[in-house]
């Protein structure tokens, strides 16, 4: 039993190694700015901005990774200028991430890259859904043979059937 | 003590260790190690626990189905106990890739859950493997509930190529198989999380299905051991 | 070999599954061999099908995609190759709605030949990738949604 314990043990402390590992991984993802916080604070540094991008606002030439639209937030919206890779997946009112500068002089958001919203909560929701009942299952039913070898040992009573020794771990 | 056991007694940690090996490595490799999609973005890792999951459940009831003849044809009570336990792993490994599909659908489809042939049909694939549970639990005479319980599993059979070809023949809006005819449809980075989370839930599933079977069986060992039912108890001559 | 209560309780469990079984079978199950429509059939629609509440399957057609502000919404034509139909949607799309991408669309066809609809599905393609591999042009093999439509 004790080995049994042990062993579960080893496989909690590897869980949570995997799960610190994962959440550092993706802590600076998790950062993001509303549109009505750059327009509060005005940030000199490279920032992530989360927003909507205003349906009738989006131009210039997608394929050569120029464009210009609106992100709105819940309530202001913050011009952009996008200078980057061809972006795969801009499209008017979608959600997006924008990483870049903001420019008080102009007072207009400078993107060099953009990135779909990350949605980590259906990730995680998925992996716990997933992986703890499996967990929880068979962590009752090893439990459970080991008992039942306990007590198949203890069972002396009724010994006439040749051999019921057997080693439980 | 049945012979099959002792030597499923030995050698099951090893299935065990595997499992948890590769399933550690799968984790890092999908969750840290490998890029987001062009497409789906970080939502695709879900791929790698919930088409694992999916895969091992058609996995156990083909396991199910060949223990089921298996039985029928040499009526040996330990093979019983193998497609029981076979049956009530597939039933689990089906409901949590039903809800990891749910929890994947919602970000990417835009919707928890539709009415289309595969979510229809992995449905009812659940409805059978309940109902296959439910039946021993209701019939008193072992040998009859284990006779009955292989017809139904056997018939239920026919779903599983239902299942897997459904996005295939009918409209859907599941995506097609990303291994096909056609070829293989994931490109190495995305692909390799996912070969070892599915090596790994196969060897889970197999390190399961060495337990429950034990636990089955020792369970029916003592119950004859504590003289209930001793005469009409359902243990093979082997064992005694 | 039985008892009563249990015989009960198989009789009343097995009802329910069978049931539940038999209603997918025939109704619900039936009906979602044909999960979506085509264009094609919407456009060859007769005067009874029209308002009627049903699901259309394609193409987004490329450089359709046209947004308006009030009420927020969109306007797009949906094609299977060999049809295409205006679509007017009223919300925000979902993440993976995309021109050149299939999309399942749920409402119905007026009598001004227009689809309107409040809930479009994102169809997404069975190839995964990362976007350095996407950027470069890499095309991997997968099921041509357009043909698999026609036929």
């Amino acid at each position: 039993m004790t080995a049994f314990y042990l062993r579960w043990g080893i496989l909690v402390v590897g869980a949570t190694i995997l799960v610190v590992l994962t959440y550092r991984n993706y802590e600076e993802n998790l950062a993001t700015m509303t549109p009505e916080q750059v327009l509060a604070n005005s940030p000199t540094e490279e920032i992530r901005v989360k927003g909507l991008v205003r349906g009738g606002t989006l131009r210039g030439e997608l394929e050569e990774g120029r464009a210009s639209f609106d992100l709105a937030g819940e309530k202001d919206t913050l011009p952009v200028q996008y200078e980057g890779p061809p972006p795969e997946n801009l499209r008017e009112l979608k959600t997006l991430i924008l990483i870049g500068k903001w420019k008080t002089p102009t007072r207009t958001f400078q993107a060099r890259e953009m990135a779909l919203v990350t949605n980590y909560g259906f990730v995680m929701g998925a992996y716990i859904v997933g992986l703890i009942p499996l967990a929880l299952f068979l962590f009752f039913m090893g439990r459970k043979v080991c008992l039942l070898y306990d007590e198949i040992k203890q069972s002396t009573l009724y010994q006439s059937e040749s051999d019921t020794h057997v080693d439980s771990r | 003590m049945n012979k099959v056991i002792r030597r499923i007694q030995r050698y099951q940690g090893w299935f065990g260790a595997g499992a948890a090996g590769c399933l550690l490595v799968g984790l890092y490799l999908g969750l840290i190690a490998s890029p987001p999609d062009y497409y789906q973005g970080e939502v695709v890792r879900i791929m790698y626990i919930h088409v694992p999951l999916a895969h091992t459940s058609l996995l156990a009831y083909t396991v199910l189905f060949g223990g089921s003849v298996w039985y029928l044809w040499k009526r040996d009570p330990l093979v019983d106990n193998m497609c029981h336990a076979a049956a009530g792993l597939s039933a689990v490994f089906t409901s949590l890739a039903l809800f990891t599909g749910m929890i994947w659908g919602k970000p990417t489809w835009n919707t928890w859950w539709t009415w289309d042939a595969r979510l229809t049909s992995f449905t009812v694939l659940l409805l059978i493997l309940i109902g296959y549970l439910m039946l021993r639990t209701f019939i008193d005479d072992p040998e009859r509930e284990a006779r009955f319980a292989a017809v139904v599993a056997i018939i239920g059979f026919v779903d599983l190529p239902i299942v897997h070809f459904s996005v295939e023949w009918w409209r859907t809006l599941h995506q097609p198989q990303s291994f096909s005819l056609r070829g293989v449809s994931i490109s190495s980075d995305l692909l390799f999380p996912l070969i070892m989370m599915s090596i790994g839930m196969s060897l889970l599933f197999t390190y399961m299905l060495l337990v429950r079977t034990q636990m089955l069986y020792l369970t029916n060992l003592l119950h004859a051991k504590k003289g209930r039912l001793l005469g009409q108890f359902h243990l093979s001559k082997a064992d005694s | 070999m039985w008892t009563r209560g249990k015989k009960t309780g198989f009789l009343v469990s097995m009802l329910m599954v069978g049931g539940a079984l038999s209603y997918l079978a025939l109704g619900n199950f039936g009906e979602n061999l044909v999960y979506f429509f085509t264009p094609s059939e919407v456009k060859a629609f007769t005067p009874e099908y029209y308002q009627k509440k049903i699901r259309v399957g394609g193409m987004v057609v490329k450089g359709s995609v046209k947004s308006h502000p009030d009420p927020v919404g969109l306007s797009f034509e949906l094609t299977d190759g060999a049809a295409t139909i205006p679509i007017n949607f009223e919300g925000i799309p979902p993440d993976l709605f995309k021109e050149g991408q299939g999309a399942v669309v749920e409402g119905y066809w007026a009598a001004n030949h227009q689809f309107h609809s409040n809930l479009i599905m994102a169809k997404h393609s069975e190839d995964y990738m990362p976007m350095e591999l996407k950027r470069a042009g890499v095309e991997l093999p997968k099921k041509d949604f357009m043909k698999s439509l026609v036929e």
